[in-house]
């Protein structure tokens, strides 16, 4: 049989098995931290290897999964988030035991992520789901002692295993009426099976309510703020920008391979959702004092954003959706690794303590002032050049025919500019208010591979903002992909 | 090989931007060096006037490249008659803003950095021939402008600066949402997306008539919050009062005046027809916002909240310019928007200027002060007379040729507008009467009046100047203006 699709989830995996073996060896947290990066490192290689030889699509399998484009591409994304995530863990969890396990679970949980981009099969797409979502509990709960985190894992914990009940009892239907778990075999199905529409109907709901969950949808969302809050920040970085975009991803290909016959059936709702999600979190986000949760609300709306993408469903709209998700990953990924980073120098995590911090590290504030910057969706950052391509697509939508689909750009659009206001709060902090009297006010002194992560992330941001066509060209491609 | 003029402007703001932020550690040097790369666009844009052929109409000095090919992004500059004014108006108030902002000792080398930025801007949003480029620009106005405000602002800075970021933001976005749909609409006649002013424009009168006036609606309310016009206007008056000097002078001066450029450049030309159904609100719209600035002028007693609602009063005058779709009014609202650039420079100068020597802006506690400070007080009465639009000075012309536009245009409703002018010199008129005239007050600590200091005196000299050169001689700027209106009309003559 021909492995090659799936050498980019072996190098991965084989070094999460790995790294509890090197530990008996070497016990130096560093050390195992290099290894981890190796191991991203070698798996981006044999991506990067695809991209160039230029095959297109490797199917493994006879279509269980298949490496194309669109894999390809999320496969990078993953990798990225997970190797920006290792390196600022190396300093953030240094003092705490167990290092061995905790870079295999990441490592894990990045596998099941890459699994889920390349899966052409329900059951494919729900084990990974799966491996990623019992890795991420287990490092919720990393910091044993710690009370918020262990409540926060334990509610991630049932949370989690409800949708995953719910995805598979819908996954179950599914197959109950279509006989086959093969996305593109349901997908020329669906539109036949007029007599079982009921049944599909149901399915639908159930795989909304797993998937909804997944991604922090409203009204399944109110797991996400206590799980960010609680969770060791740089364990947050990675559900934030890795695993809720495996969310997605999986929302793609089930809606848009899968369901795409009966579109019709589903696209207001799932408009709907995308309008409350948004709303809904940009409203709660206001009101945050807790920086952590302030972005997590933040990254509630932001999954609403990228839900327009489901519910316009054209090969432009997901180019947006997709750009939009790497885009994401870089801000909200890179703005958690911020908040990580100064809880290594005793800066709290309420947004007032970020009061004056220019004085204390220009690095720092200017680094989470592009970051908000750009999830606010301020030109010519990243945030800006995807909010561009997804907002533009149900207006060209509405411009080809179907008027309601306005609404989502427009209500893409005010929310951006409510959200706004608690993003330019927060660089408020930072720049403009001076720094309380009695407060410390020497410079801080940053671990230098953390402040490398928040770099890699900055200069993304920029440079993908100033820079998009190759960006927007790869996730045309990935578009394509997913389509053909 | 020709020079990239426009580029070059552009560059060398954002380099000086960056040069004067790292000088943080030497307040002198950061305004020294803001100085320089200030004077350098200025002096460019002068030479730009001078190369630029007026009678050959079109955009000139054009600039173009291919920066998102997937999504027929382009960076194109180019500048006609419209612009160049602005341009030239925009170095010229930041380099002015610079000299007078030099006893800014708070983060000195942030203010001056920020004041760059705001150029780089502004001048962009002028120079910008592709919709996504011009948004862009647009945007990137807000970020500096919000620091000048939360910053060196006064009392209530924080609320001003953030009611004015969002404020703004909003506006910008429906502007984005209408640039969007002429992006897919024109594709669809052209055959390729692309966001290039000209790629649009040519397929507009095309449009369907509904579209154009959802479209329009979208676009003109993003402009209309910037200009501002009445009833969205309620930003202006909070931003000026807690703004810095420099900040209002760049504020009023520049900022304002890129959303009535934003209508004349984009709106009207894209969406002619659209336009042709919304005169009548942008009549009325125009026409609220005289009578209702000024009559709140005479309300005010904060000297500088004042200026601020004379503002959107001439900002008024602007739109109903435009509004009138004939040669005359779009030309004599070009005008409008220069004169009253530099017009209220000085005037926002001169009450920074009073602020700081009196400690109080307002008018009721202010008295004699020509007595002790008479070169600024001469300053003052410049900018007033040119502002209720003495004729010999630049405002009166923009005025005149205005309510005669107005006239051709609508007849008698002129009688409305008209009234303004009465209010707007009495409210100057009383101003300068309890400020400058009358007993000396005992509320101001009289006897340590200082008169203006140099780098006060000199921005106010040169505007004075320029008030008066222009009001003699305003064909220097309409031989400018006038060739290049007959794309914008041609595109309005089948209304």
């Amino acid at each position: 049989m021909d492995y090659t699709a799936l050498y980019p989830e072996i190098i991965v995996a084989l070094f999460a098995l790995a790294l509890p073996a090197v530990n008996l060896l070497i016990k130096d947290n560093r050390f195992l931290a290099a290894v981890s990066l190796a191991g991203v490192g070698l798996s981006m290689l044999a991506v990067l290897m695809f991209y160039l030889d230029g095959t297109g699509s490797i199917a493994f399998d006879n279509g269980l999964l298949v490496l194309d484009n669109f894999s390809a591409l999320f496969m990078m994304v993953f990798l990225s988030v997970a190797f920006v995530v290792i390196l600022a863990s190396v300093k953030y969890i240094e003092k705490e035991k167990h290092g061995a396990e905790y870079y295999s679970l990441v490592l894990l949980a990045t596998v099941g992520m890459m699994l889920v981009a390349s899966a052409t099969d329900l059951f494919v797409l729900y084990i990974g789901i799966e491996i990623t979502s019992l890795s991420s509990y287990a490092l919720v709960a990393f910091r044993k002692k710690d009370i918020k985190g262990t409540e926060a894992a334990t509610k991630y914990f049932i949370f989690g295993g409800i949708s995953s009940a719910f995805t598979l009892f819908g996954i179950s239907l599914i197959y109950g009426v279509t006989g086959t778990t093969s996305f593109a075999e349901i997908g020329a199905l669906v539109g036949t099976l007029t007599e079982y529409k009921e049944m599909l109907w149901l399915a639908l709901v159930m795989v909304i309510v797993g998937f909804g969950f997944k991604v922090a949808m409203v009204p399944f969302h109110s797991w996400a703020p206590d799980v960010y809050e609680g969770a060791p920040t740089t364990i947050t970085a990675l559900l934030a920008a890795g695993s809720k975009k495996m969310g997605f991803v999986a929302m793609f290909k089930f809606f848009l391979i899968a369901m795409l016959a009966i579109k019709a059936d589903w696209e207001i709702v799932v408009a709907v959702l995308a309008i409350v999600t948004m709303t809904v979190g940009n409203l709660a986000a206001l009101q945050q004092t807790s920086i952590k949760r302030m972005l997590a609300y933040s990254s509630i709306a932001q999954a609403g954003y990228i839900l327009i993408a489901v519910a316009v469903g054209t090969e432009y709209a997901v180019t947006g959706g997709i750009f939009h998700i790497l885009t994401h990953a870089f801000m909200k990924g890179g703005a958690f690794i911020v908040v990580a980073t100064l809880a290594t120098v005793a800066i709290g995590e309420k947004i007032a303590d970020y009061k004056g911090l220019a004085k204390r590290s220009n690095f720092m504030a200017f680094s989470m002032t592009v970051l908000l910057f750009s999830l606010a969706g301020i030109p010519p950052l990243a945030g800006f050049a995807s909010k561009v391509v997804l907002f533009s697509s149900p207006i060209m939508g509405t411009v080809d025919g179907a008027d309601w689909m306005i609404w989502l750009a427009v209500a893409g659009i005010i929310n951006s500019a409510i959200s706004l206001y608690y993003y330019a709060r927060v660089v408020k902090y930072m720049y403009v208010d001076e720094l309380e009297e009695g407060a410390p006010s020497e410079k801080l002194k940053l671990p230098k591979s953390m402040m490398a992560a928040v770099a890699i992330c900055v200069v993304a941001i920029i440079g993908i903002g100033v820079f998009p066509e190759p960006f927007i060209q790869l996730c045309k491609d990935a578009a394509q992909a997913l389509f053909a | 090989m020709e020079i990239p003029i426009l580029s070059l402007m552009l560059l060398v703001s954002l380099v000086g931007a960056v040069v004067t932020f790292a000088l943080g550690k030497n307040p002198k040097m950061a305004k020294i060096s803001a100085l320089v790369f200030s004077a350098i666009p200025m002096l460019l844009s002068l030479f730009m006037l001078t190369q630029y052929v007026q009678t050959a109409g079109g955009y000139q000095f054009r600039e173009s490249f291919t920066w998102i090919d997937s999504l027929g992004i382009s960076y194109i500059l180019g500048v006609d008659g419209i612009s160049v004014p602005m341009v030239f108006l925009s170095t010229l108030l930041v380099f002015l803003a610079v000299i007078f902002s030099w006893d800014v000792d708070h983060r000195t080398n942030q203010f001056m950095a920020l004041l760059l930025v705001l150029e780089l801007g502004v001048l962009g949003v002028f120079m910008a021939l592709d919709y996504f480029l011009f948004y862009i620009f647009w945007e990137v106005v807000l970020i500096p402008m919000y620091f000048l405000i939360s910053v060196w602002g006064g009392p209530r800075r924080s609320y001003s600066a953030i009611k004015f970021f969002i404020y703004t933001h909003i506006a910008s976005l429906a502007m984005l949402l209408g640039i969007f749909a002429l992006y897919f609409e024109a594709a669809s006649f052209n055959g390729f997306y692309s966001f290039g002013m000209e790629d649009i424009n040519s397929v507009s009168p095309l449009f369907g008539l509904t579209f154009q006036i959802v479209v329009f609606g979208a676009l003109f309310f993003g402009f209309a919050v910037k200009m501002p016009t009445f009833p969205f206007h309620t930003w202006l008056p909070d931003a000026h009062v807690e703004a810095p000097t420099a900040g209002s002078v760049l504020l009023a001066g520049l900022l304002l005046k890129m959303g009535a450029y934003g209508i004349i450049r984009v709106a009207l030309p894209a969406l002619p027809d659209g336009a042709g159904e919304w005169q009548i609100v942008m009549v009325i719209l125009a026409i609220l916002s005289i009578v209702y600035g000024a009559i709140m002028c005479i309300a005010q007693k904060d000297l500088k909240k004042m200026v601020a609602y004379s503002s959107i009063s001439h900002m008024g005058l602007v739109l109903l310019g435009f509004a009138t779709f004939t040669e005359i009014g779009i030309a004599a609202g070009v005008f409008q928007m220069f004169a009253h650039g530099l017009i209220t420079a000085v005037l926002f100068m001169m009450c920074g200027v009073i602020q700081h020597k009196a400690g109080t802006r307002n008018i009721p506690r202010l008295g004699g002060l020509a007595a002790k400070m008479p070169i600024a007080a001469v300053f003052m009465m410049i900018g007033f007379m040119a502002s209720l639009g003495l004729p010999g000075m630049v405002g009166f012309v923009a005025e005149f040729s205005i309510m005669t536009a107005t006239f051709d245009a609508f007849g008698w409703l002129l009688l409305i507008p008209v009234t303004s002018i009465a209010f707007t010199a009495a409210y100057y008129i009383w101003a300068m009467q309890r400020t400058l005239f009358g007993p000396l007050t005992k509320e101001v600590d009289t006897e340590h009046l200082h008169d203006v200091y140099w780098f006060e005196a000199l921005p106010l000299a040169v505007l004075c100047g320029l008030i008066v050169l222009f009001g003699m001689f305003p064909a220097m700027v309409m031989d400018y203006i006038r060739p290049a209106l007959g794309t914008v009309l041609g595109l309005l003559g089948g209304i």
